[in-house]
């Protein structure tokens, strides 16, 4: 079994209100040196042995369901399996 | 004209659109389930507002896998009249029968009052009772209403005439170009975040969401593109 994290964040150019207001909150701290928060999402996706094609797969899944291009866009990396 | 009201797990706004219609209006109109595989035999479908599938995911993103959606998209390619409010659009957006997305307000926070809309464009089936450019009252009640699309969408929209209802005076959601409402390029597919609806009878606090049911009513289907 192998486990893939989709991360979806809000493209840079489009306003993302909770990391504004986290960034806000972080200055209240006195951390003035934070410059951004960028806030998203992320899905542990776990596959069973029989993909054939993972990058395949998590493009399909992604870009069909878990993004939305107008707005949205993802990264993902393979986890290590649990020891 | 016969009128299919689509009622989604969690949709909270079924019976405000079916009595605005049946009761205000006179219309034929009956319940849908998302289950269902057909709308045979109606000539406009109505989405209504919500929270269909609990906005799991987005608003609106899980609701385009359901059973009925094939029969939505068949309606709006025959120019029938396909209309979505609040979640509704949402939906629509999401399921691609209308161009870009509705993301969260930039308040972050849930906004429940009567805000002031003008009637950009009246040369809609769904706004052909209102004067062009006047200015009226509607509900809003929604926590992700904030239109995006990029700047070529946005454009296009414009150009288009698109924009059938913009925010007056206040902007409560962050919408680029303080849009509450387009159409499709052909005009009959709608979607918007205020709530026509609500808006029915001087009980409801005012009447200037009729004109957009007695509109579409007048309407029925939009002619075949020449």
């Amino acid at each position: 079994m192998k486990t893939v994290r989709i991360y979806v964040t809000y493209k840079p150019s489009v306003f993302d209100p909770q990391g504004a207001s986290i960034q806000d909150a972080i200055h209240t701290l006195g951390h003035n040196e934070v410059q951004k928060v960028t806030v998203g999402k992320f899905f542990d996706v776990t596959f069973d042995e029989t993909t054939t094609s993972l990058e395949t797969a998590v493009k399909d899944i992604a870009e069909k369901l878990l993004v939305n291009f107008n707005m949205e866009t993802y990264k993902y990396e393979v986890l290590e399996a649990d020891k | 004209m016969k009128i299919a009201v689509i009622v989604f797990p969690g949709s909270n706004c079924d019976v405000d659109i079916y009595e605005a219609l049946h009761s205000v209006c006179g219309a034929q109109v009956e319940y849908v389930s998302h289950k269902a595989t057909s709308l045979t035999g109606f000539d406009a479908v109505m989405l209504p507002g919500g929270f269909s599938y609990g906005d799991y995911l987005r608003c609106g993103a899980i609701a385009r896998f359901a059973n009925i959606i094939p029969a939505i998209k068949k309606m709006a390619s025959e120019g029938k009249l396909v209309f979505g409010t609040c979640n509704g659009f949402q939906i629509l957006t999401e399921m691609g029968l209308l161009p870009g997305a509705l993301k969260q307000n930039d308040s972050m926070q849930f906004v429940c009052k009567p805000v002031s809309l003008t009637v950009e464009n009246n040369r809609t089936p769904f706004t052909s009772r209102y004067q062009q450019n006047v200015e009226i009252t509607l509900p809003i009640a929604h926590g992700d209403g904030s239109f995006y699309a990029d700047s070529a969408t946005i454009d296009k929209l414009e150009q288009n005439h698109q924009v059938v209802f913009r925010y007056a005076h206040e902007n409560p959601n962050g919408s680029l170009n303080d849009i509450a409402g387009i159409c499709n390029e052909r005009g009959n597919v709608l979607g918007m975040m205020p709530h026509p609806e609500r808006a029915v009878e001087e009980i409801l606090g005012g009447t200037d969401g009729l004109p957009l049911f007695k509109s579409l009513l007048d309407h029925g289907t939009v002619k075949a593109e020449a």
